[in-house]
């Protein structure tokens, strides 16, 4: 539109690029002195970890798949038991991290684990290890993070459902299709583009995943660069397999951004009647309802209530604890990051908006793929890039050195989270813009407004629902966030993910129950915060 | 709209001030970086300050991200003492020479064996990593050995957790050390062979395994079995771990392997007097008593007696002290491709 | 000497590579003269108005808005600086709004202007009491554009850009509204320019009409002047509904002129362009043009017949197979079917003989 660098394009330029530097760092830093964890890894276990990576990742999205659309489409087009409880209920699954679940599967199906006490409890001493099953940590890895993540498909596939198969299904119906053909001819179909969003994220969440993964001793493609990075400093490995993963990163962010075009021509605007539901009967009724009661436990009510025994059966470690200020250090960094987050995706966004320079919008493309960089591998690169810019500032004008600003310090913590969730912030903020039409802007330059005034009084306002929905998922991810905060972290800080690691981490899982139970409590009150409008059929 | 954007910096500006206040060095102080994540280690922390005035920081986390920190932040770093389980991690790190001399003063040359400590790190507590068996099932002999577990007539009921474990390492290390790579690479084989499972979990998921039936040899680090005998991990675990009999191999030839939790002072440590002050007063008998009670470890002074849940195995055997714990370190590489190639 | 209130000097708007619009020159002397600008679907209308309104930028020429540049091919004035408001063709209320709210916005412009109506009396006028409590999403296209127009006139601009002000609103309420607000403009003496498809609606609110055609403006005049002497043939097709027939000129000698048809015969009236006798023009027949008449003795066979309301349109064939529309009003007594015999009233005259 207008042609000139004013402030807000300057944002958008910036902003992507500070972004995108810890992701270059990434990459760039390998080309360096190397050892030779790659003599080692070539000829079994390189192979070992891109199968384990891509079987986790198979094993993931199936699950996810099935959990999160089955259970969408129970309670978008059906009436039964307990559905509005549900509706609700099951996103509650995003308020336990992956690692805490796999904490609980191991505690209860170990021997001589929680299942075996409550055998015992109800039937007397008995040998119930060998009737109590036992899995490896690949199915572990799996279910753990499946029961996490599903949240996002069930999220967006509903959403999908609500808003867009009436005036099909109808069709469908004219057209004489039974209930059977019309899901999986119309239903389904037409809500592709919001599944295969739904599961990219879940795709790349799965690929970054190292609590998990490790808690299980699984070695996968991040575990793997970790190792040939920090443990044995093969830096050609390293890159290796880094553009590996890239190279899976990409093909999902390509796949995603495909399926977001295509979403937008499922939008429809006003006048879409809600879905009238049918009431389901008998056989089919319990089916559903079983099925998200299932679900439902196995998702939220099973962790928690392994958390809750623990922390009831080990009052001791509960008293070990700091509650007070675990809540403050959590908090802040919630507060925090969710504040520059949200207030540089605005006006990266608006910057990108009046601006419409091809440029920006790449940069701002690849710097949110900081999100599928796990966030082990990016911390590491945000210790690397700050000692070296430090150096290089001093070597050649004598500056100070400032690394303990940036590492080891609440600054450090908040601008590594920053990178991280960029682009979660970024696209929750976009999408919120995108329906913002063109003509609106210019309406509002036409009644006199300036830009920032356009931003403050019209911008701001309407999306003042995304925002809040933004900053929720920030603080949910950041209150489950472990490996940045575990090596960022200033001395004795302490928040409820690295508390309950610590605990892990001297297999005193009792222990880290209760610093456990207050993540999944908090990350529960923000998601019923904003159920409301996650769930909104209007 | 305005007021708004004032208050909301404001607030910024004063949560950084209060934040880098709050950072800021305090003269009297001591930074650990720590791998070991012991509640307990803190309380001996809080004993220390208490005594000489001197604030104890800590940041724990993963041990090998630790090191990449302090390495790249240099002599900006504000790492004082390094804590480590492992003496092949604490040589390892060594090597790479972020250790400055010192850690082992006059004051803990006299109580340490020489064996566990060195000019750039000084253990803290010892643990062995020995064989657990199920005593309705096997009965070993006085003599057995670490080796004897590959002999093939115990096929299929031999438990142990994955390669990439670094107590696992340090363990084949001392192997190699002693037996050859070539000798220790038919061992790993013949080990897999023997396999009751897919090696997962950790150590005390091994003893489980022994308790349960699952197999009936586990190998597993001495403290794993005290705490479960302990209680802290409650009483069905407390029950299992009672069905479990602890063997301390290799009695007959160079001894039990042996390993410490350790810790070295970093080269550029801003607080070194102080550090110093911390080691001894780690290695002083009531810092050890508590250790002991706590970790389930072994005292690394004479004079303090371990735990009981611990002592009740018998404290009189063999110690491997022939094979120098700094070895491990060397060997780790070695040991991790031995494994690996036997499908470990 | 004053400047024109708005001058548009051989301006080249742009919308994209197939469509533009070159070239164009047009002046406003006074300041509330109503300019319609009129032409079909895509050929860049609404290119200018965003153009003028300073959302697009101008390929070469220069616009002049109160002695003013705003717009040339290296300036361009930031919208929100101009005073021009802009009523979009698609809605565009500020969603998260109600509609009074979103009229008010318009009222918080900071400007001299006197308008006299709050924004109650303009609900009124424009017919939208229901609905000032609800969001844009619950109303419908027509009244939203309703809100939007009274949003702009609220905002009290020097100019008012309309496109296609009236394009969703009710037959019935559309010619009310039309008035009404014609009469608003009049009343506060608001310059605007609207942009249209419809010719009745440019003819009743223009003072001056333009219009584009073939990515130029083709003609710029009173309604009158170019309805009855459109400057072309493509102007006359585009604005009528009516034939062209080749006639020879016979007569431009006196007051009356006079031309020939093979099958209708003489055809007097006044040339609105001069032709040399004897060459053959093709001459532009509208429905209104030609009396029925069933003594007459001129008679042609009926092709179509179609009702519309008031009127009928009959489609009569000539003995060289043009088809000629001839309006009959529907109270007339009698209807002719299909290939009967239609009367037209001799002697022809028709008062502006369009011929190119």
């Amino acid at each position: 539109m207008i042609k000139r660098i004013n402030f807000w394009v300057i944002f958008a330029f910036l902003v992507p690029l500070l972004v995108a530097i810890p992701i270059f760092t990434v990459f760039l830093s390998f080309f360096d002195t190397t050892g030779n964890y790659l003599d080692l890894l070539k000829d079994t276990f390189l192979l070992k970890y891109l199968s384990n990576s891509f079987l986790i990742l198979l094993g993931v999205l199936s699950l996810t798949f099935i959990f999160g659309v089955t259970s969408a489409y129970f309670v978008s087009f059906y009436k039964f038991p307990g559905v509005n409880f549900f509706k609700w209920a099951l996103i509650l699954s995003f308020a336990v991290p992956a690692y805490i679940y796999a904490y609980s599967l191991v505690a209860f199906f170990e021997n001589y684990g929680t299942a075996f006490s409550i055998l015992t409890y109800l039937f007397g001493e008995g040998d119930y290890n060998k009737n109590i099953p036992k899995f490896d940590g690949l199915i572990g890895s799996m279910f753990s993070i499946s029961f996490s993540l599903f949240g996002y498909v069930y999220v967006l596939t509903r959403a999908s459902f609500v808003f867009q198969s009436h005036n099909l299904i109808e069709v469908g119906k004219n057209l004489g299709l039974s209930s059977y053909e019309s899901f999986f001819k119309i239903i389904l179909p037409s809500a592709r583009p919001a599944i295969v969003v739904g599961l990219s994220l879940v795709a790349m969440e799965t690929l970054s995943d190292f609590g998990t993964v490790d808690f299980f001793n699984i070695s996968t493609l991040t575990t793997a660069i970790y190792n040939a990075w920090i443990s044995f400093d093969d830096l050609t490995t390293a890159n290796q397999l880094s553009f590996v993963l890239l190279f899976f990163i990409l093909l999902l962010f390509i796949l995603e951004n495909l399926s977001r075009k295509g979403a937008k021509y499922h939008q429809n605007s006003k006048g879409n009647k809600p879905i009238p539901k049918i009431q389901l009967v008998g056989g089919k009724s319990i089916l559903a309802t079983c099925f998200c009661s299932i679900l439902f436990f196995c998702s939220f009510v099973f962790p928690v209530s392994q958390m809750t025994y623990w922390t009831i059966k080990f009052p001791k470690y509960f008293q070990d604890i700091n509650f007070w200020s675990l809540n403050m250090n959590t908090l802040l960094l919630v507060f925090l990051s969710s504040l520059f987050l949200i207030i540089f995706s605005f006006m990266t966004n608006y910057g990108n908006r009046v601006s419409k320079n091809k440029l920006i919008s790449y940069l701002s493309t690849f710097s949110v793929s900081g999100y599928a960089l796990p966030g082990i591998i990016l911390a590491v690169a945000f210790i690397t890039f700050i000692s070296w810019f430090s150096d290089f500032l001093s070597s050649i004008f004598g500056f100070n050195s400032f690394k303990n600003v940036f590492i080891g310090s609440v600054v450090g913590l908040v601008i590594a989270y920053f990178v991280r969730f960029f682009s979660l912030s970024y696209n929750g903020i976009k999408s919120g813009y995108s329906k913002i039409n063109n003509s609106i802007d210019e309406n509002a330059y036409l009644l006199g407004y300036s830009k920032l005034k356009t931003f403050s009084t019209i911008h701001l306002p309407y999306l003042k629902t995304n925002i809040l929905l933004v900053g929720v998922l920030i603080a949910l991810e950041i209150i489950k966030e472990l490996p940045i905060t575990l090596i960022l972290r200033p001395f004795n800080f302490e928040t409820f993910a690295t508390k309950a690691y610590s605990y892990a981490a001297q297999d005193l899982l009792e222990a880290a129950a209760f610093p456990s139970l207050c993540l999944i409590m908090w990350a529960s009150i923000f998601i019923l915060f904003i159920s409301k409008y996650i769930l909104s059929e209007k | 709209m305005k007021k708004l954007i004032k208050i909301i910096g404001l607030t910024i500006v004063g949560l950084f001030s209060t934040l880098l206040v709050a950072n800021s060095v305090f003269a009297n102080e001591v930074n650990i970086f720590s791998a070991r994540h012991y509640d307990s280690d803190v309380q001996l922390y809080e004993k220390f300050t208490a005594k000489t005035g001197i604030k104890v920081n800590v940041v724990s986390g993963k041990d090998k991200a630790l090191q990449k920190r302090i390495k790249e932040e240099g002599k900006d770093s504000k790492a004082d003492i390094y804590i480590t389980a492992d003496a092949g991690r604490l040589g390892a790190f060594q090597a790479e020479g972020m250790f400055q001399k010192g850690a082992s003063s006059a004051a803990l040359k006299k109580v340490v064996p020489a064996n566990f400590r060195s000019p750039y790190w000084v253990g803290i507590a010892k643990r062995a990593r020995i064989i657990y068996y199920n005593p309705k099932t096997v009965n070993p002999s006085w003599n057995m050995s670490y080796e004897d577990l590959a002999d093939p007539k115990y096929k299929g009921r031999v438990v142990i957790r994955k390669s990439s474990n670094i107590y696992n390492q340090s363990l084949v290390a001392s192997l190699i050390k002693n037996n050859g790579e070539k000798k220790t690479a038919a061992w790993a084989k013949g080990m897999v062979n023997n396999f009751a499972r897919k090696p997962t979990g950790n150590d005390r998921a091994q003893i489980l395994a022994v308790a349960a039936g699952e197999a009936d040899w586990a190998v597993a680090n001495t403290y794993y079995l005290a705490l479960m005998l302990s209680g802290k991990k409650g009483a069905e675990q407390q029950a299992a771990a009672k069905k479990v009999m602890p063997f301390f191999p290799n009695q007959d030839g160079r001894g039990t392997h042996m390993n410490i939790s350790g810790s070295g002072i970093l080269k550029h440590a801003p607080n070194k007097a102080n550090a110093v002050k911390l080691l001894e007063f780690l290695l002083t008998p009531e810092a050890q008593q508590h250790i002991v009670n706590n970790t389930f470890e072994y005292p690394m002074i004479p004079g303090v007696e371990a735990n009981k849940l611990i002592a009740q195995f018998g404290l009189d055997f063999k110690q491997d002290l022939k094979t120098k714990v700094s070895n491990y370190g060397k060997l780790q590489a070695k040991a991790l491709k031995v494994m690996n190639e036997a499908g470990w | 000497m004053n400047p024109n209130f708005l001058e548009i000097k051989n301006a080249t708007f742009v919308a994209s590579e197939k469509n533009k619009i070159n070239n164009v020159s047009l002046t406003i002397k006074e300041k509330g003269e109503i300019v319609c600008l009129l032409g079909p679907s895509g050929v860049g209308k609404t290119t200018i108005l965003r153009t003028i309104a300073g959302l697009q930028e101008l390929k070469s020429g220069q616009i002049n808005l109160k002695g003013k540049t705003i717009s040339s091919k290296n300036f361009n004035l930031e919208p929100e600086k101009r005073n021009i408001a802009m009523c979009f063709q698609d809605n565009s209320l500020f969603p998260h709004f109600n509609v009074i709210e979103n009229i008010n916005i318009g009222a918080k412009r900071k400007n001299g202007s006197k308008f006299n109506y709050s924004d109650k009396d303009l609900i009124k006028i424009l017919r939208l009491d229901g609905v000032q409590e609800k969001y844009p999403h619950q109303i419908s296209s027509g009244e939203a554009q309703r809100v939007s127009l009274a949003r702009s006139l609220l905002s009290r601009p020097d100019l008012l850009l309309l496109d296609e002000p009236f394009a969703n609103i009710d037959t019935s309420l559309k010619e009310e509204l039309q008035k009404k607000i014609k009469d608003i403009l009049k009343e506060f003496n608001i310059t605007t320019i609207i942009v249209t498809h419809d010719s009745y609606e440019a003819f009743f609110m223009g003072d001056k009409c333009g219009i584009l055609l073939d990515q130029s403006l083709k003609q710029y005049d009173d309604p009158y002047n170019i309805h009855h002497e459109p400057n072309s043939l493509e102007v006359a097709k585009f604005l009528n509904r009516g034939v062209f027939v080749d006639v020879k000129v016979v007569e431009t000698d006196c007051a009356v002129h006079s031309l020939s048809h093979p099958t209708l015969g003489e055809i007097r009236g006044k040339l609105v362009n001069n032709f040399p006798v004897g060459t053959t023009v093709k001459l532009l027949l509208q429905p209104e043009d030609l009396r029925h008449d069933d003594q007459s003795k001129l008679k042609l066979e009926v092709i179509d017949r179609k009702f519309r309301g008031t009127n009928f349109i009959y489609t009569l064939k000539t003995s060289s197979d043009e088809k000629i529309p001839v309006f009959v009003h529907s109270h007339h007594i009698h209807q002719h079917e299909k290939s009967e015999k239609f009367g037209i009233k001799t002697p022809i005259f028709i008062d502006h003989l369009v011929c190119f």
